[in-house]
């Protein structure tokens, strides 16, 4: 029996030749008696490989893992609503931001004409206001953010 | 269009129909490969139900160009190669002994001639490269392309890793039982 042949009858038995060594180990099977006998032990041993005896994943197994990826897809679902829910009011909170300047000018102007004296820096006092009323926000969203995971824990 | 890539986008909707349509026709060549991997119904059971979590997690990431199978095994395998490692920080390459048949279930077991239980403990005491490698192609049912790219190798490493272990698994079946049909 050839070395080079020999080594070629497991993977053929396996299903793993190229074309051209298929045709080339078929050629010499034909001729060669005692690799035929091997070539045909190789498949009883690659057949037996696929009945095996082996479990199947109990009903119980398949329903918990469904029921875990359920909760995980409905986890998913929650956080890209959450982020779709944070864009859209952080854009509302910016266009708010923009439109109150006009008022906020509007009523300084109206406010200085009353005293009849300017009410000082505008820009500055609406920067400060405009900080002030982010620095709270995400200041909620901290503690919002803190507690949520927390209730989720113990619910 | 291909079952498997239809329940993918599914799956990547949010729509958990996908997974089921994917479990069903995928998970038990899935079970018996982790079972032949891992050689622990528990671990098996355990690195099942993440595999799946991750499959969910990571759909987007999956290429619906290319078949489904390989890339779910890929994800088990990463996961049940990080199970044995932390389990037995020996290589992955020494056999398993005292070699342990995988516990198989009542009905398994009636079908199962003697023959086939032989096979099966001879399989089980090989080391855990050469019984995944046997278990993708032969339970898994994934060509050899498939194959290497479960296992993350070129083909012609791939084609090395199973020539390896079925001549390996011949040697054991010949030095258990010498006048048996393996000879």
């Amino acid at each position: 029996m050839s070395q080079h042949v020999s080594e070629l009858l497991p993977l053929a038995a396996a299903g793993a030749l190229e074309p051209e060594e298929t045709v080339r180990l078929a050629a010499h099977l034909a001729a060669c008696e005692a690799c035929a006998h091997e070539a045909a032990t190789w498949r009883r041993l690659a057949e037996g490989l696929g009945q095996l005896p082996a479990s199947r994943p109990s009903h119980a197994l398949v329903a918990r893992t469904r029921e875990a990826v359920e909760a995980r897809l409905a986890e998913r679902a929650e956080r890209a609503w959450n982020r779709a829910a944070l864009g859209f009011l952080v854009a509302f909170a910016w266009t708010l931001v923009v439109l109150s300047w006009f008022v906020f000018d509007l009523v300084a102007g109206g406010l200085a004409l009353q005293l009849g004296r300017p009410v000082g820096p505008t820009a500055a006092w609406y920067g400060a206001y405009v900080a002030a009323g982010w620095l709270t926000a995400g200041v909620a969203a901290v503690v919002v953010g803190r507690r949520t995971p927390e209730e989720g824990r113990t619910a | 269009m291909d079952p498997d890539r239809e329940d993918a986008f599914r799956l990547r909707r949010g729509d958990a129909s996908g997974l089921a349509g994917l479990m069903q026709r995928h998970q038990d060549r899935l079970f018996r490969y982790l079972l032949r991997l891992l050689g622990d119904e528990a671990m098996a059971e355990d690195v099942f139900q993440q595999a799946w979590v991750q499959v969910a997690e990571r759909i987007s990431r999956y290429d619906p160009g290319r078949p489904f199978a390989p890339w779910l095994f890929t994800v088990a395998r990463n996961l049940a190669l990080d199970q044995l490692r932390r389990q037995r920080p020996q290589s992955l390459e020494e056999t398993d002994e005292p070699a342990a048949p995988p516990r198989d279930d009542p009905h398994a077991r009636a079908v199962a001639g003697q023959r086939s239980s032989r096979l099966a403990a001879a399989v089980a005491g090989l080391a855990a490269l050469d019984r995944e490698g046997l278990s993708l192609r032969f339970e898994g049912e994934l060509e050899l392309p498939q194959l290497a790219a479960t296992l993350g190798v070129p083909l012609p490493t791939a084609k090395a890793r199973l020539y390896r272990a079925l001549a390996r698994l011949r040697e054991r079946l010949l030095a258990r039982s010498p006048a048996e049909e393996w000879r």
